[in-house]
């Protein structure tokens, strides 16, 4: 695992997902610096005038308020210095529609949040691995959609 | 004196020859003038005779046309006889059509007396007609406003049709995140907390997963079902044993777990909604693993064949039409034959959830997507001899 503090952003108005992200991150031995956001005007508020220090990578939930997760990636993809952030979309439903879109937007990777904490936790993980290994090759479509069903190899 | 009269005579003599002289000038003179005169007669009578050259050919050429509008006239005479012939033959034939003109005029005449009498009768029938049309009109007119109300009615129903679909949509869709939220706290609590827990605690969190669980499985197929309704409806000429083969290969576990074999050897290519039939043959196999006799091994038939219409019997098909009879046969518990409509209502389940897991959607899946397709399902059990599934799908669409 690699020294460097890794810096995540969480987009998500839910304060229970923050809460459950939060308590994921502290069991882990992975050095983190977390910062949530509540919508998506928030977010490109903060990636706008904070363009020295980006997130090494952002977790994007799509039902927000004022500006939704489809929005705000499409506006990151069109900015020069913001389209290299690796987006996560963090979902609660799946729609293989949603997922194609979001797929050809650009997004990294596809969660659909796991009801199971273990699972949640496993997957976030898996997420920030690949982070850290700097490793953030354009996703297949067949690796697109991680679930508490994906057989995640690490 | 003989000189002088020498000189007399020859003075008369030269008076002569002077005379005869001035005559011979004279002559000449007549005579070139006679001749001038000759010499124009002569060029006149050479224009002439040009003239006549050019008169004679025009003539020659008159001559010609003549003789063959001769031949021609002669030819016309001909034809002319012919239909002068025939003239004559046709006249002896009108002589004889028209006596039986005569004849049949006579008989019209008879006829339309009895006509007249005939029509009376149907004007009057004709004015009774009249009235009943009016009664008609009335009636009409209130049938269009029945049917106009009628009319309000469907699009209503539309309407609330798809209000309500959108409703089981969004409602199913925002259910899941507060559902998922208390599954994820009961998996913390049990994780975080266990040291803290009686058993019973535990046991009880346990059943709160349970009951977790089945709400999510509840809100998937109800998903399920409202999306059959919402996705797009593309046709597409599929080879039906690629479908069987993909759905056989996402239940490889289970097949090989009861221990089935299903045949799929006399399947044809159907016109249908790829994306949908494969969620019905998974449906359709998936329960006929499930109920499958805990005793034997599942054995799966499925077979498909094209029929004609009239084949069928039955008010339900046309029977000029082809359609392609798909049967998807087990050997399991089966079910009692008074079922057999039931079993495709919405949550309609035979069995406890304790004793045979799920929802009781999926059939009504089934049987959506069959009238997605304008086909239709029976459905043959009889209780621990198998159940037996006819779909009956129109051949060629659009």
């Amino acid at each position: 695992m690699n020294e460097k503090q890794l810096t995540i952003l969480l987009a998500d108005d839910d304060t229970d997902d923050c809460l459950f992200f939060k308590d994921a991150l502290e069991g882990m031995a992975i050095s983190t610096e977390f910062t949530t956001v509540h919508n998506g005007e928030q977010l490109m508020e903060l990636l706008n005038y904070e363009t020295n220090k980006l997130p090494h990578v952002l977790f994007l939930d799509l039902n927000m308020p004022r500006k939704n997760g489809f929005e705000c990636l499409a506006e990151i993809k069109q900015n020069k210095k913001l389209k290299g952030i690796p987006v996560v979309i963090f979902s609660t439903s799946y729609e293989q529609e949603v997922v194609n879109l979001l797929y050809r937007n650009g997004a990294q990777y596809f969660i659909r949040k796991p009801s199971e904490f273990g699972q949640f936790k496993k997957i976030i993980l898996y997420v920030l691995t690949i982070v850290a290994q700097q490793n953030m090759l354009r996703t297949t479509k067949s690796d697109f959609v991680l679930t508490a069903e994906s057989n995640l190899v690490m | 004196m003989s000189n002088t009269l020498a000189d007399d005579e020859l003075s008369v003599a030269n008076k002569e020859l002077v005379f005869q002289n001035e005559e011979k000038e004279k002559r000449a003179a007549e005579l070139s003038i006679a001749n001038k005169e000759l010499i124009f007669q002569n060029e006149e009578k050479e224009k002439r005779a040009a003239e006549l050259i050019i008169a004679n050919t025009e003539l020659i050429f008159q001559n010609k046309e003549k003789e063959k509008r001769a031949a021609e006239l002669i030819i016309a005479n001909r034809e002319l006889a012919f239909q002068n012939k025939e003239k004559e033959k046709r006249a002896a034939e009108l002589i004889i059509a028209n006596r039986e003109l005569a004849f049949q005029n006579e008989e019209k005449e008879k006829r339309a007396a009895e006509l007249i009498i005939a029509n009376k009768e149907l004007a009057f029938q004709n004015e009774e007609k009249e009235k009943r049309a009016a009664e008609l009109i009335i009636a009409n007119k209130e049938l269009a406003f029945q049917n106009e109300e009628k009319e309000k009615r469907a699009a209503e129903l539309i309407i609330a049709n798809k209000e309500l679909l959108a409703f089981t949509y969004i409602s199913s869709h925002d259910l899941q995140e507060p559902l998922r939220k208390i599954q994820t706290f009961v998996t913390i609590i049990l994780e975080n907390e266990n040291a803290n827990l009686s058993d019973k605690g535990k046991y009880n969190f346990h059943r709160m997963q349970l009951a977790a669980q089945r709400m999510q499985q509840l809100i998937d197929d109800l998903l399920a079902f409202s999306r059959i309704n919402t996705t797009d409806h593309q046709f597409e000429k599929t080879e039906l044993s690629i479908v069987i083969e993909e759905v056989k290969n996402e239940l490889r576990d289970t097949i090989r777990e009861k221990k089935a074999t299903i045949e799929a050897t006399e399947v044809c290519p159907v016109n249908i909604i790829p994306f949908q039939f494969r969620q019905l043959m998974y449906n359709l196999i998936s329960n006929a693993l499930k109920f499958s006799d805990p005793g034997s091994p599942s054995h799966i038939i499925i077979q498909s064949v094209v029929v004609k219409g009239s084949e069928l019997a039955s008010q339900y098909f046309s029977p000029e039409k082809n359609y392609c009879h798909i049967s998807v046969k087990d050997n399991g518990i089966g079910f009692e034959p008074h079922f057999n409509e039931r079993i495709f209502g919405v949550f309609q389940k035979l069995h406890s959830k304790e004793v045979y897991a799920g929802t009781g959607i999926g059939l009504a899946i089934v049987k959506k997507i069959v009238e997605n397709h304008k086909g239709r399902i029976v459905a043959t059990g009889e209780l621990n001899k198998g159940a037996r599934f006819d779909i009956y799908i129109p051949a060629n669409l659009g």
